[in-house]
C-alpha cells in the first residue's frame, strides 16, 4: 500500500507549507519514535500512539497502548474515518484526503496546537504578586468597616425600638420577667447579683438615651432608702450633688453595689470630730488598729427607760445595767445544776433561754412565761397548789390575792390547821352574817400575811427590786426595763458566728452580779477580725457592722422620692410605704 | 527604609511611647476608684478619650502618606511615629479597660485594634528583614531573568523528552507544562512543593534504570536540578513580596473594623451612659 503522508506547517504569513512524504507500509504507524510511519515531533504524542489501516477501501484508525485520539470532537479508540472526518491526535489535526497519484491512502497532518514560546508560556501561567490574587483592600475595608457599624450598633438599636418598654418595681420582682434587648451585646460588665432579674431589661435604668442614669431610676425601687445621719445637724454628712450613682457602682460584675471600703467612711470618720464638732460620735480609722472601745447602752433608770452610753467596756470602771432585774448569770449556769419542781436537778445552758430569731442573726427576748416560770412557780399558798400570783401587774397582786382568799373563805374547806373553823368547815355551808365579817377578816389578814411574807414580797424579791411606800405602807415592785441592743449602731448575726461558743465571747459562767454587762470588748471581736488590710485576721471593713443608710434617718432623697412616684412609666407605690421618720436617735 | 525606623532620630519617638506607657501606668497604679477600674471613672474617660485620639492619628498616618507635599512634617517622623504609638495604644488602652473583657462591643474594639497592631508589628519586622533576604535570594536576577532561564531549560527539557520512552516523557512534559509558579495565596506563600512537577519528574528520572541511556539521563537530571534551584529562588521571591503586602491586607481592612468599631463603643456608652 502507497502512503503519502503530507506534513502541513503553518507560517508566519499564515499559509500552509505543506512536505510530502511517500512510503509503503501495509499500516501506518502515528506516533513520536523515530520507527513510526508517520513521526509527530511532540512531547504529548507517545512514542506509538496511533494506527492508521485500510481494509476494503475503508480507512480505519485506531489508538495504540494508552494513547488517545478524537474524532470530530469526540473521543473514540477505533474508528472508521471518512474525507470529511477531522481527526485529532494530541495537538496535531489529521485528515484523510483524497487520494493524490497513485496512493492508496493520503493521511495529512499538521500541527494546530503548538507549545508555543516558552517564556511566553511561563510568564502566562506564572501568578506572581499578591494582586493577581484579585483582593482588593479598598472593598475588605469598606466590608470590614460596615459590618461592624451594622452587626454592633444599627442592628441592636434598630431592634430595641421595637422591644416595648419595661416596668418594673421590687414588688413585682417575684413575677417579673425581664424584657431581654438586642443592646445587651452593649454592655459594659456584669450585672449585680441584687439586680440581675431585670438585667436584662437596660431601659430599666438608662430610661432615655445619651442621658446618664438618674436617681429616680433607682428611687422607683428604693423610694425611702435612709440618709447617712440628720442633714441639718451634720451638713458636711449632706451629700448634696451626690447621686446614688456616685457611690453605688453597676456593671462590676456578679457582687454587691453597696460601697465597701474603708477609705469611704474613714474620709470622714478619721477626723470627725474636727469636722462635726457636736457629734457623739468618737474618731475610726481601722477596725483592727484604730477603732474605739465598744460603749454599750445600757439602761439606767427603768422607770424612765433612761439609757446611758458612757462607760466602755475597757474598764477600768464598767458599764452596769440597771435593768431593775435580779438575775445572776452564774448562779443559773452551775455545773452541779438548778433544781427544777418536777424534774429535780437540771444542768441549764444559753441556748435555754436566748433563743435565735428566725433569720438567726438576734436572739429572741427573754420571756417571763417561757423561759423562766418552769422553775420559778409564783404558787404562794400549799393548800391552793392551783393558784399563782400574777405575773407582770403588780398593781393587781393585792386585789388578786385577797380576792382569791375571799372567795376561799366565803366557800370554806380551807384546811389550814391554824385557820378559823368558820373557813375550815365543809365547803358550801352556809355563813351567818357575823361568820361573813370574821371571814372576810381572816381573809384580808392571810393575804396581808402572804403578800408581805415569803412566797409574796419575797418571792417578788428574788428577781425583782421590791420597794416599799411609807406613806401607804404598800411594798410595790419596780419597773424592770431591759436593753434589746447594748450596741444598737452596729449589726452581730449570731448565725455566721454560730461555730464559736457563746462563752467566747459572753463571760456569763463568772458573772455574779445582774448589773454586769456581758458584751465582750473590742480586744475580743479584734482577736479574729481586723481592718480592712489586715493579713492575719478576717478582714473587716466598716460595713461588716455598720451601715451607711440609718434606719430610723429621714429618706435620703425625699423629693426624688416623691417625683420617682409620679414618674408616668414607672410603676406606683402606696405613698402611705414611705417612711417618714422624723425622730433623730443619738 | 536606608534608616531604621526604629531608631531613627534617635529613637525620638520611642521616647515620647514609654513617656506615655509610663505616665498612663503609674496614674492606672495610684488610681482607687469606687468600683473596680474601668473605663467609665474619670481615667478611664481620660485615657479613652487619648486611646481614641492615638486611633485617629495613626488611622490619618494612611491618608497622610498618600498625600504629597502635605505639611513640612517628614514622613520618616510619621512612619516612626506611628510605629511606636501604635505599640503603646495597646498599653493605654488596655489601661482603659481596667482589664474588664467579656463578650460585648468593647471587647470586639480592643480584639480588633490587636489585630491592626500586631499586623503592624509583622509588616515592620517584615520590612525590616525582607529587603536583606530578598536581595540575598536573588543574587541580582530579576524575576524575568530567573523565569527566562527557567524558560530554555523547559525547551531542552522538552527537546530531549520527545526521544524518551513514554512515562519518562510524560513526567518531563508535566515537569515543563505543569510546574506553577505563584499561583493562590497559599502557593505564594509555599516554597517547597513536595507536589511540585519538576520535582517529581527528576525524583522519577533518578529512579528510573536503563531504560535510556546514561548520557540523556544525566542531561535531564541537571537540567531538572537546576530549574528547581530557580523555582525554589523564585518562589522564596515570591512569598517575601507577597508577604510584604499581605499585612496591609490585614492592616486596613481591620483598621477600619477597628474606626467603626470605635464609633460603636463611643456610641453605646453614651447611648446607656
Amino acid at each position: 500500500m502507497k502512503v503519502l503522508s503530507r506534513y502541513g506547517t503553518r507560517k508566519s504569513s499564515g499559509d500552509l507549507a505543506i512536505r510530502d512524504e511517500w512510503m509503503d507500509c501495509d499500516a501506518v504507524l502515528i506516533g513520536r519514535s523515530t520507527a513510526c510511519d508517520i513521526r509527530l515531533t511532540d512531547p504529548r504524542i507517545l512514542l506509538e500512539h496511533a494506527r492508521v489501516t485500510v481494509r476494503s477501501n475503508e480507512v480505519y484508525v485506531e489508538t495504540v497502548g494508552e494513547g488517545s485520539m478524537s474524532v470530530n470532537g469526540n473521543m473514540v479508540d477505533l474508528a472508521k474515518v471518512s474525507e470529511l472526518d477531522v481527526l485529532q491526535i494530541g495537538p496535531f489535526q489529521v485528515i484523510i484526503e483524497p487520494n493524490k497519484g497513485d496512493s492508496d491512502l493520503t493521511i495529512s497532518v499538521e500541527l494546530i496546537n503548538p507549545l508555543g514560546d516558552e517564556l511566553e508560556n511561563l510568564k502566562s501561567r506564572a501568578n506572581i504578586g499578591i494582586k493577581s490574587i484579585g483582593i482588593s483592600k479598598r472593598k475588605w475595608s469598606w466590608a470590614a468597616a460596615l459590618t461592624v457599624l451594622a452587626v454592633a450598633l444599627f442592628w441592636p438599636m434598630v431592634i430595641s425600638w421595637f422591644v416595648p418598654e419595661p416596668l418594673v418595681n421590687v414588688e413585682q420582682a417575684d413575677t417579673y420577667d425581664a424584657v431581654v434587648t438586642p443592646t445587651e451585646f452593649w454592655t459594659s460588665g456584669g450585672i449585680s447579683a441584687a439586680h440581675k432579674f431585670f438585667g436584662e431589661s437596660c431601659e430599666v435604668c438608662h430610661e432615655k438615651p445619651f442621658i446618664p442614669v438618674q436617681d429616680t431610676a433607682c428611687l422607683t425601687c428604693h423610694q425611702s432608702i435612709e440618709h447617712h445621719t440628720d442633714p441639718v445637724h451634720f451638713p458636711t454628712a449632706s451629700f448634696d450633688g451626690d447621686k446614688c450613682q456616685s457611690c453605688h457602682k453597676e456593671h462590676q460584675g456578679n457582687q454587691t453595689v453597696a460601697r465597701n471600703d474603708q477609705d469611704f467612711c474613714v474620709d470622714c470618720h478619721a477626723d470627725l470630730t474636727g469636722q462635726e464638732p457636736t457629734t457623739m460620735l468618737r474618731n475610726v480609722q481601722d477596725f483592727g488598729t484604730d477603732h474605739p472601745e465598744f460603749l454599750p447602752s445600757v439602761v439606767v433608770d427603768p422607770a424612765l427607760r433612761q439609757m446611758s452610753r458612757e462607760k466602755s467596756m475597757s474598764g477600768p470602771d464598767l458599764p452596769t445595767e440597771n435593768s431593775g432585774l435580779t438575775f445572776p448569770h452564774a448562779d443559773h449556769l452551775r455545773k452541779s445544776g438548778v433544781r427544777h419542781p418536777t424534774e429535780g436537778i437540771v444542768e441549764l445552758g444559753c441556748r435555754t433561754c436566748h433563743v435565735p430569731d428566725e433569720g438567726n442573726v438576734s436572739m429572741l427576748p427573754i420571756d417571763f412565761d417561757r423561759h423562766c416560770h418552769q422553775c420559778h412557780t409564783l404558787t404562794f399558798d400549799l393548800q391552793l397548789p392551783d393558784r399563782e400570783l400574777v405575773h407582770g401587774q403588780p398593781e393587781e397582786l393585792f386585789m388578786q390575792v385577797s380576792d382569791i382568799y375571799n372567795a376561799t373563805a366565803l366557800r370554806g374547806g380551807y384546811e389550814e390547821p391554824d385557820a378559823p373553823v368558820i373557813v375550815r368547815r365543809r365547803p358550801g355551808t352556809p355563813l351567818k352574817e357575823t361568820d361573813r365579817v370574821a371571814a372576810r377578816n381572816w381573809a384580808e389578814e392571810k393575804s396581808a400575811q402572804i403578800l408581805s411574807g415569803r412566797f409574796g414580797k419575797g418571792q417578788c424579791g428574788e428577781c425583782h427590786s421590791v420597794v416599799d411606800n411609807p406613806t401607804t405602807g404598800v411594798w410595790t415592785v419596780e419597773p424592770v426595763y431591759i436593753t434589746e441592743k447594748w450596741f444598737p449602731k452596729s449589726t452581730f448575726d449570731h448565725g455566721s458566728h454560730s461555730e464559736v461558743g457563746c462563752l467566747s465571747c459572753h463571760a456569763v459562767d463568772t458573772s455574779e452580779k445582774s448589773s454586769d454587762v456581758l458584751m465582750p470588748a473590742i480586744e475580743v471581736c479584734q482577736s479574729c477580725h481586723g481592718g480592712e488590710v489586715a493579713s492575719n485576721r478576717v478582714p473587716s471593713t466598716c460595713i461588716t457592722c455598720h451601715d451607711f443608710h440609718i434606719d430610723g434617718m429621714k429618706p435620703m432623697r425625699p423629693e426624688k422620692s416623691a417625683a420617682s412616684q409620679t414618674g408616668s412609666r414607672l410603676a406606683v407605690v402606696d405613698p402611705d410605704a414611705l417612711r417618714h421618720v422624723t425622730s433623730v436617735s443619738p | 527604609m536606608h534608616e531604621s525606623l526604629l531608631i531613627y532620630r534617635n529613637m525620638r519617638y520611642l521616647k515620647v511611647a514609654v513617656a506615655l506607657v509610663t505616665v498612663t501606668g503609674l496614674l492606672y497604679a495610684l488610681h482607687s476608684p469606687v468600683e473596680n477600674p474601668n473605663g467609665g471613672t474619670w481615667l478611664g474617660y481620660t485615657l479613652g478619650t487619648l486611646s481614641a485620639s492615638i486611633m485617629g492619628w495613626l488611622a490619618w498616618y494612611g491618608v497622610r502618606k498618600r498625600s504629597f507635599g502635605g505639611p513640612s512634617i517628614r514622613m520618616e517622623d510619621w512612619a516612626s511615629a506611628h510605629v511606636y504609638l501604635g505599640i503603646a495604644l495597646v498599653i493605654v488602652s488596655t489601661f482603659h479597660s481596667g482589664f474588664q473583657f467579656g463578650v460585648n462591643v468593647h471587647t470586639l474594639l480592643y480584639f480588633l485594634m490587636l489585630i491592626v497592631v500586631f499586623s503592624g508589628v509583622a509588616g515592620l519586622y517584615f520590612y525590616m528583614r525582607f529587603p536583606r533576604l530578598l536581595s540575598e535570594n536573588r543574587r541580582g536576577l530579576t524575576t524575568d531573568m530567573m523565569l527566562g532561564q527557567i524558560a530554555e531549560l523547559d525547551s531542552e527539557l522538552s527537546a530531549y523528552a520527545v526521544t524518551l520512552d513514554d512515562a519518562t516523557a510524560k513526567a518531563v512534559f508535566n515537569a515543563v507544562h505543569n510546574t506553577e509558579i505563584g499561583g493562590n495565596l497559599l502557593s505564594q506563600l509555599t516554597v517547597d512543593n513536595p507536589n511540585c512537577p519538576t520535582l517529581l519528574a527528576r525524583k522519577f528520572v533518578e529512579r528510573s534504570d536503563g531504560s535510556h541511556d546514561e548520557a540523556t539521563r544525566r542531561k535531564l537530571l541537571t537540567r531538572l536540578s537546576k530549574k528547581e534551584g530557580l523555582l525554589r529562588r523564585i518562589r522564596q521571591d515570591t512569598k517575601l513580596r507577597c508577604l510584604l503586602q499581605l499585612w496591609l491586607y490585614v492592616h486596613v481592612p481591620f483598621t477600619f473594623a477597628t474606626l467603626a468599631a470605635l464609633v460603636t463603643h463611643v456610641v453605646v456608652v453614651f447611648y446607656y451612659w
